[in-house]
């Protein structure tokens, strides 16, 4: 019955310490997603949405319990080590974009590969063909709109063809027609292979996704398969 | 737009343009008081260079500053400064060109720690796109060293060629009582001062990096205005 998955998240705690007092993000979180998944998680803010992603990608630590991604076990890995696994498995987007401003979008498509030795800017120039910015490579992302930022995010997340994206709120920041295009390129991706898990408050976004989870208090309160028909019932989310 | 291929130095100088104001002040800054401590240090070797070794400066004259020599043959150093005067004298521009040299320090290091704090977020990515926090470090140790470069650059081949002009200037309408001593500045000097100023720029990059760069990618994140 101890089948691998892709990632297996088992009795993760984890607390921050804010004046003294410790608040708790993840209180025995388990979760287990197989590869090509594609997973919403939803709930209240606070609820740990955030920390759970960074935990999957490697940017923060557990306090204890057991995270692994793609068979590797990052409580097992320095800092640098780590470093190294978010280059080459793990895509990240933010809800604000998180662009370098002084780069044009094809650099900043490159800046994941910044010390390599390949060249990667054609694959970066075809990246961003691939989210419709074919013809704003040179272009700074104050020139861009905040759909045309997230998009150029997203083909900084895919440079170094990683195994899962996680994508913190990626549609908070953009109207909701830009948003259904940002998350149709999401299942595009993921069609194509990309296990992809992103957070966010839009029941429409998270409609799409194959797997739903609600997390309430650093717990998963629900899982569930989405329908078919990409329509999920939820009471209205209120923070 | 041309583009070349897209590495960590075009990274650095893309954010010195970006950030033009503040890469100039630090420019600035720095040059003018590298050729300050040239300057004192010039009269320092103007004053107490024996006449006597006059061809062997004339050399050293010739390879540092181009056209130095020609003003060498015209003026002389004044030999009748008494020693009491000469040394106070050069306390005091020692003294001067200390105070100095730790405002540049503390102006360098505060720009650059203010620059830093505003970068958070550019450092948070950087590490989220898997930077380890050395990699992080290297980028701002390199556009620190350029800073500290192209300061020395402007500071030796702008700044001095101006003080020995002014200095020649200011001889050739030398008045009683006034005295001028003839810039001298050895290679070596000049060689040391690129030092000074790379490593003072590298000391300040780090010290207001240190901090932010050694956090957790995830704060750095949170960070938000
Ligand atoms: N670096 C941190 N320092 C202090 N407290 C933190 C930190 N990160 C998270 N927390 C706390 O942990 C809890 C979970 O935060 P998290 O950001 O994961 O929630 P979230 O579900 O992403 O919320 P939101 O929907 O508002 O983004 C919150 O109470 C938050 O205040
Ligand atoms: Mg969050």
């Amino acid at each position: 019955m101890d089948d691998v998955h892709f990632i297996e998240i088992e009795d993760v705690h984890k607390g921050y310490t804010v004046g003294g007092s410790l608040v708790k993000a993840l209180d025995g979180f388990s979760l287990h997603l197989d590869e090509g998944e594609m997973c919403a998680l939803m709930g209240p803010s606070g609820a740990g949405k955030t920390t759970l992603l960074n935990i999957i990608g490697g940017l923060d630590t557990v306090d204890s319990g057991k995270v692994v991604v793609g068979g590797i076990d990052l409580n097992r890995l320095g800092e640098s080590q780590k470093a190294s696994f978010r280059k080459h498995n793990v895509g990240f987007i933010f809800q604000f974009f998180n662009l370098i401003p002084s780069l044009t979008a094809l650099e900043n498509v490159l800046v994941p590969a910044m010390f390599g030795r390949s060249d990667l800017s054609q694959r970066a120039e075809d990246l961003l063909v691939r989210v419709g910015l074919g013809k704003r490579l040179d272009h700074l992302p104050k020139m861009m709109s905040g759909g045309e930022r997230q998009r150029v995010a997203i083909a900084r997340a895919l440079i170094n063809d990683p195994k899962v994206l996680l994508a913190d709120e990626p549609t908070g920041n953009i109207d909701s027609e830009t948003a259904r295009e940002i998350v149709h390129l999401f299942q595009e991706l993921n069609n194509e292979g990309t296990t992809m898990i992103f957070a966010t408050h839009d029941r429409l976004v998270a409609g799409r996704a194959k797997v739903m989870i609600r997390i309430r208090d650093g717990r998963i309160s629900s899982r569930k398969k989405s329908p078919k028909d990409g329509m999920i019932h939820l009471r209205d989310e209120k923070e | 737009m041309a583009r070349g291929t897209f590495n960590s130095a075009s990274y650095g100088l893309s954010h010195l343009r970006h950030d033009l104001l503040r890469t100039v002040s630090m420019i600035s800054t720095l040059s003018i008081t590298i050729a300050f401590l040239l300057l004192i240090s010039s009269l320092y070797f103007g004053m107490t260079t024996e006449l006597s070794s006059g061809d062997e400066r004339k050399g050293i004259l010739e390879g540092t500053i181009p056209g130095s020599l020609d003003m060498y043959q015209e003026f002389q150093i004044d030999d009748s400064i008494p020693e009491e005067a000469r040394t106070t004298l050069m306390n005091w521009l020692f003294l001067t060109s200390f105070l100095i040299f730790v405002v540049a320090l503390f102006i360098i290091y505060n720009t650059m720690a203010i620059a830093v704090e505003e970068r958070r977020a550019e450092i948070g990515v950087l590490r989220s796109v898997g930077f380890s926090s050395r990699e992080v470090m290297r980028i701002f140790l390199a556009e620190g060293a350029f800073i500290g470069l192209i300061s020395w650059v402007i500071a030796v081949f702008l700044g001095m060629p101006l003080i020995v002009n002014l200095s020649v200037y200011l001889i050739d309408r030398g008045e009683q009582g006034v005295f001028f001593v003839q810039p001298t500045i050895p290679y070596e000097l000049t060689l040391l001062s690129l030092v000074l100023s790379v490593a003072l720029c590298l000391g300040s990059t780090y010290l207001a990096t240190k901090r932010s760069v050694l956090m957790s990618p995830v704060d750095m994140l949170r960070h938000r205005d």
